[in-house]
């Protein structure tokens, strides 16, 4: 595999943004997801493999000491910018179709909820697994989802709620979804859920971390 | 599973290390209840989920759930413990629980104010702690100060866990008839039987606290986009509330600002004088709600960050409130770390003020680095021979410290001022009392200047006492200067978070070293 690769990826688990940052100390002065990715088209490397070989295996790392208690959310929001500046240079290769990806997800924290840090999350891994990721964004209300799932039919619906009195809107928006599209895959997530809940409300699954996800994810599609 | 027949009620014996108390009890008894009234807390709501209540077997066995078993071993707990939320007595037993004493969060600060007759009583409902102050309303000289734990604890210690009981009918009025109660409990113990001219009581508390109360609606607050509602001030006779004093006695509730800001952070607000500055001052509450005022005299913007849970010692392996065994103080000793106990006894846990000091122990002694990662990724950061922080331990410190930075930073931002800015900061709370300062500055908790920040002490029972001396509590002349600002909807949240999380003033020392 390809050298500069292995430095991507090693920038994304690390959570090295560019040359400039100071984080972490000790790859001070290195290149980070910024500058490697800019060099990596520069030197002809195919999107798709900068997309697999670099940022996937980088997200897989942090992403599986994540679920093994080895990394926690700062590590996870740290690779997540170095995600983001490397997916700035990769995202007119996915816009223009060069790069196929796994498929479209539909992504939203639910009615009465504000809170995205976990949301954001599973978007930063989902998105460096392959996946088109559509962002609702928060205080999402059913009818957003509905709306957003005509535009997008094929896609799998993931809803986030942090708060124990939001997540009974995750039944609301489960019910309206699956009444209107009774095959659309729905996972949900967040600190009061359980796979109880999951079940007990007609959704699809219940993932505790975003990692364990990506890989159900890419079993069942 | 142990059935009880309510018409049999077989006797065993309770007692409570190390105070030595002995109770007798119906066999069947949760432990829970037995323990409550002792101050023990259960951080997440006697749901078996974070092992803050336990206690030692020393004699004698208690009923578990089935699961028990798991459970402590998921806590990492030795087998002679047992989660008090989670266990029946059923024969003679001896527990020992890791202590029960708390902090009295009164005080007796100067303000100005014009003499009435009478007296007065203060009180500050707070979602943890209530604080009641007797004050003579010639001299404002406080009397007496009675403290005791907010009964609804037992129902979790978070804001959120108390909307979700009070959002039946009954759980609304199971919380209210609480609250109420042990306010005249306190009230009582503060006149002590005495035959003296009370005229008013005063109480102010967060928006919750203020409906749970009153008894109103908490839907609206349990969802976006948080709405109260009723937000006056509301005055009873003892007769509504059930409380046997003179009928002459006026109490009222004081009203809160908005959805998210009570009559406490108004309260903390008036006894800082922020209201009055015309330069740019700041509150901080490092409480349960971390919340965050920054203004001057014209304008005011508040915020409430998830900061409090790490500093309360909810999310630290081994946090602890700053009770007796508790670690308060961390020392870099040049070869060995030095600490300090509260109640000098051995080391139970730490606590907030502990916490922000071995953090920076470990980043001055070159075990952490200036990203938050622990150097030896094999090593514990040990304090004493029992207690240690993990690497979740100093990432959890990182959300808590890199919230109230970013929450600081972004209602700095929304007056177009810097933090330069800013000519003092109020850190209110009891938590905040027991903090090193020079820490704080340094860890960049608060990014300021050390000498412009002043510790107020708990700022919600000051401004109560001064509220003692007003006849309108309608706060018209405030509430239109106060805004609340949602952090989570700011667009730039995520990103100034992160980049606060870091140890921006151990960088240097990093590139000295190479």
């Amino acid at each position: 595999m390809n050298e500069l690769l292995n430095k991507l990826a090693v920038a994304i688990a690390r959570g090295k943004v560019n040359q400039k940052s100071p984080f972490p100390p000790d790859m001070k002065g290195e290149f980070g997801a910024d500058e490697l990715t800019k060099q990596a088209l520069e030197e002809s490397v195919a999107p798709a493999a900068i997309l697999n070989d670099g940022l996937m295996i980088g997200m897989k790392t942090v992403g599986d000491k994540f679920e093994s208690g080895k990394a926690f959310i700062p590590d996870m929001l740290i690779a997540a910018k170095a995600m983001n500046v490397a997916m700035v240079h990769l995202k007119p290769f996915f816009d223009s179709g060069e790069v196929e990806l796994k498929g479209d997800f539909i992504l939203g924290t639910v009615a009465g909820d504000l809170h995205d840090i976990g949301k954001n999350i599973v978007r930063m891994v989902l998105t460096g697994n392959g996946w088109n990721v559509i962002d609702l964004g928060t205080d999402v209300k059913p009818e957003q989802f509905i709306e957003t799932l005509k535009e997008y039919p094929n896609a799998v619906i993931g809803m986030s709620a942090l708060l124990t009195t939001t997540m009974m809107q995750m039944e609301t928006t489960t019910t309206a979804i699956k009444e209107v599209s009774p095959d659309t895959k729905i996972y949900i997530g967040g600190a009061p859920i359980s796979q109880e809940f999951s079940d007990k409300i007609g959704a699809d699954g219940y993932f505790p971390d975003p990692n364990k996800f990506a890989k159900h994810l890419a079993s069942v599609v | 599973m142990i059935t009880l027949n309510k018409n049999y009620k077989e006797k065993i014996k309770l007692r409570i290390e190390p105070i030595g108390k002995d109770l007798d009890v119906i066999k069947g008894t949760p432990l829970i209840d037995k323990l409550f009234e002792y101050g023990i807390e259960f951080p997440c709501g006697g749901k078996g989920l974070c092992g803050g209540c336990k206690v030692k077997l020393l004699s004698g066995d208690v009923k578990n759930h089935e699961q028990y078993k798991e459970l402590n071993c998921k806590l990492g707990l030795d087998s002679d413990f047992r989660l008090a939320c989670n266990s029946e007595l059923i024969e003679d037993t001896t527990i020992e629980i890791p202590q029960l004493e708390s902090l009295i969060l009164a005080d007796n600060t100067a303000f100005t104010f014009t003499p009435l007759v009478g007296f007065g009583i203060a009180i500050d409902i707070g979602t943890t702690t209530i604080v009641a102050q007797l004050v003579d309303l010639s001299s404002s000289q406080v009397l007496g100060v009675q403290t005791s734990r907010n009964p609804q604890s037992r129902f979790g210690s978070d804001i959120m866990s108390r909307i979700l009981h009070g959002l039946t009918t009954a759980g609304s009025d199971e919380l209210k008839k609480l609250i109420r109660e042990e306010t005249y409990s306190l009230i009582k113990l503060l006149l002590n039987s005495k035959d003296i001219n009370l005229k008013k009581i005063v109480l102010v508390g967060n928006s919750v606290m203020h409906h749970l109360f009153c008894g109103l609606d908490v839907q609206p607050l349990s969802m976006f986009p948080f709405a109260t509602t009723n937000n006056e001030s509301i005055e009873y006779s003892p007769v509504e509330l059930d409380w046997e004093l003179s009928s002459e006695v006026k109490i009222i509730f004081v009203r809160p600002i908005s959805s998210f800001i009570g009559s406490d952070i108004y309260a903390g607000i008036i006894a800082s004088g922020m209201d009055k500055h015309t330069q740019l001052t700041a509150l901080i509450d490092l409480g349960t709600n971390g919340e965050i005022v920054v203004g001057s005299s014209d304008r005011m913007v508040c915020a409430s960050t998830a900061a409090g849970p790490a500093f309360e010692g909810a999310t630290i392996h081994m946090g602890m409130s700053a009770m007796s065994g508790a670690i308060s103080s961390v020392n870099n000793n040049d070869t060995r770390i030095d600490y300090h106990v509260i109640g000098n006894q051995d080391a139970l846990g730490i606590c907030g003020s502990g916490l922000i000091d071995a953090v920076s122990v470990f980043l001055q002694n070159g075990s952490v680095d200036a990203g938050g990662t622990i150097v030896d990724e094999k090593e514990k950061l040990r304090i004493g021979d029992r207690v240690f922080l993990t690497q979740k331990d100093v990432r959890e410190f990182q959300l808590a410290k890199g919230a109230l930075a970013a929450g600081l930073q972004i209602l700095v931002d929304k007056l177009c001022k810097s933090l330069d800015d800013i000519t003092h900061i109020f850190i209110a709370g009891g938590f905040g009392n027991f903090i090193n300062l020079s820490n704080v500055t340094r860890l960049g908790m608060i990014e300021v200047d050390q000498s412009k920040i002043t510790k107020l002490g708990n700022s919600a029972l000051i401004g109560a006492k001064m509220l003692l001396f007003t006849d309108d509590y309608s706060l018209e002349n405030s509430i239109s200067k106060i805004e609340h600002i949602s952090l989570d909807s700011d667009e730039n949240f995520q990103d100034i978070f992160v980049n606060k999380m870091f140890f921006n003033n151990y960088i240097s020392n990093d590139i000295a070293d190479e």
